[in-house]
């Protein structure tokens, strides 16, 4: 029997080439997943049909990526980081190393995040930045306000997904996380609700990954204490401790260490960031 | 004489309480080397130190000169490696080309049409050619075995590591399988561990038979078969002189033992008989008199 020989392979060099092959691999999968595909078309659906209707408090309308495309696609990352586990003791043993399967795996969330910004420019469209619904923040503001719940959150909950995927063998944790995220959003909606210019609450209200700034009612909209620039900052700084969570899975001897070290630095930004988000911005709840 | 690609010096495994295995030396150079031994004698745990899958506790490992232990080095052998576990889940929803695909490209196999080309190589020699777009959920465990053999063989490796390969596949198959190992050992330095000792002697120049995490035998198969020689006879009934004795398709009994009376009609042995003598003739009580259904 004659054997074909096979082509050489590339060398220690290819390990970017690699990556990059992987993650156009991975992110084509999770593109693909039919969870994310309906996710996307729900999005599409609501902001079509929104258009029609009158939005009379915009933290009604702009939840919808946040759930579809932060929520669903934290089950999806989820899912793509725990679909190779069985396979593990062959894919452990290649020169691939856990942590660039996994910075791979956290190249997928671009497509959501891309999915985020169209979204954003659709909302932007359908509900004008100069509408009232926006309450009382200046123009900037409302970029900010928008990004930090439309943009921001369809990238954390991918990489969310990815981190759980390292470190959760539950197969149902992404469900029950984002049971907690939501349950905790409320109550912290019903404190915000009975102590609005309180700036503990504020903090505790922006202590999460996806928080509301706006509130309507009959005397109007409402808008609450907190800096949405800084919240930005503070949701940046969650998604980058989720990458690092992940990384940190399978990571040995210097990357290990600057890891850790990274996720020092980036905690301590994240509480900064918080506390400036719940101390910035309007003293008092705003009602225009 | 070839070269030294694989030494294990007073090696040593546990986990936990359990010693896994002890004080075990080797030299591995190209060619197939099989091991025996019985369930719970390390031979797993063997090949995952020899696959970087899993440290040693105590002593060294040197594959193809490097040492495992080092980050740098342990990924420069596993670019040089082909491991199949005795174990291996798959991805929901892959296909056979699908998942050895993936693999490849864990390899550093970058380049589509020359990785493409790879995989069907290997589905190829594994007999799997027509069955790329199969999903394998649907396969039989038999083609999983053999799908888990292909993403082993992928890029010939210079070292493969095969954990129980043949288990399920069919007898062609398994030939076939024998003839790509043995091309495949020419250069390469291949460890098959195995419950089928049919495919050891067929296969392995050298066998490595291990007992309770110690090497009990190492050395050419035809010097462990010749240890069995007189030592293999027919009887109408199970010889009470026998460490091991069975009933064969013909009615009569097969008796293995050391010790043989006179006027025995001895049969040729085979490598099993020589295994079973040499688990048979071991100090462990609970090893005598054993009768193999």
């Amino acid at each position: 029997m004659t054997m074909t020989l096979a082509p050489a392979r590339p060398g220690a060099a290819a390990g970017r080439a690699t990556f990059a092959a992987l993650a156009v691999r991975e992110t084509r999968r999770f593109a693909l997943n039919p969870v994310f595909l309906a996710a996307a078309g729900l999005t599409a659906y609501t902001l079509w049909i929104g258009q029609r209707s009158t939005v009379t408090e915009i933290d009604g309308a702009n939840t919808i990526a946040a759930v579809f495309f932060g929520g669903f696609g934290m089950l999806v990352a989820f899912w793509l980081t725990r679909s190779m586990r069985a396979s593990e003791p062959v894919a452990g043993v290649t020169p691939t190393t856990l942590p660039a399967r996994t910075a791979a795996l956290c190249a997928t969330a671009i497509v959501p995040f891309g999915c985020g910004c169209l979204t954003l420019l659709a909302f932007l469209h359908f509900h004008p930045i100069s509408d009232p619904v926006y309450g009382a923040f200046s123009l900037p503001a409302r970029i900010a306000v928008l990004v930090g719940q439309i943009v921001v959150p369809s990238l954390g909950g991918p990489l969310l997904g990815v981190a759980l995927g390292r470190w959760v063998r539950f197969p149902g944790a992404p469900f029950v996380l984002f049971l907690i995220l939501s349950g905790w959003v409320n109550l912290v909606m019903a404190l915000t609700l009975a102590r609005p210019d309180s700036a503990p609450v504020a903090v505790l209200r922006l202590f999460a990954p996806f928080a509301l700034f706006t509130l309507h009612s009959d005397a109007g909209v409402t808008a609450w204490r907190g800096s949405p620039w800084f919240f930005l900052g503070w949701q940046l700084a969650l998604c980058v401790i989720a990458v690092l969570v992940a990384l940190l899975r399978g990571a040995e001897g210097r990357l290990r260490s600057r890891i850790i070290r990274a996720l020092g630095i980036v905690l301590a930004a994240a509480v900064i960031m918080l506390l400036l988000a719940g101390t910035g911005g309007f003293t008092h709840a705003v009602t225009t | 004489m070839a070269a030294v690609s694989i030494s294990l010096r007073d090696v040593g495994r546990t986990f936990g309480a359990t010693r896994a295995l002890a004080d075990i030396d080797l030299d591995l150079k190209p060619g197939v080397t099989g091991l025996l031994g019985p369930n719970g004698a390390g031979k797993t745990t063997l090949l995952r130190l020899l696959a970087t899958a899993l440290p040693p506790t105590q002593g060294q490992v040197r594959v193809l000169g490097r040492d495992p232990q080092v980050l740098a080095q342990r990924t420069c052998i596993r670019r040089q490696l082909g491991y199949q576990p005795q174990e291996i889940g798959f991805p929901r929803g892959f296909t056979a080309f699908a998942f050895v695909d993936y693999i490849a490209l864990l390899k550093e196999w970058t380049e589509p049409a020359a990785r493409h080309a790879e995989v069907r190589r290997v589905l190829d020699l594994v007999g799997l050619s027509d069955l790329g777009a199969k999903r394998i959920r649907a396969m039989s465990g038999g083609q999983r075995r053999r799908v888990a053999l292909a993403q082993a063989l992928l890029g010939s490796p210079p070292v493969l590591i095969l954990d129980e390969p043949t288990t399920g596949v069919d007898p062609e198959q398994r030939v076939v399988l024998r003839t790509v190992l043995a091309e495949i050992a020419r250069t390469s330095v291949v460890v098959l561990s195995t419950h089928q000792t049919e495919d050891v002697a067929a296969l392995c120049e050298r066998v490595i038979v291990l007992d309770r995490g110690r090497v009990r035998y190492d050395g050419p198969v035809t010097d462990l078969t010749g240890q069995a020689a007189g030592r293999v006879w027919l009887a109408d009934e199970p010889d009470p002189a026998a460490s091991v004795s069975w009933r064969t398709g013909t009615g009569r009994y097969r008796n293995v033992g050391a010790r043989v009376r006179d006027g025995v009609e001895h049969v040729e042995p085979s490598l099993e008989d020589a295994y079973l003598l040499l688990r048979g003739g071991s100090p462990e009580p609970e090893n005598a008199g054993e009768v193999a259904s």
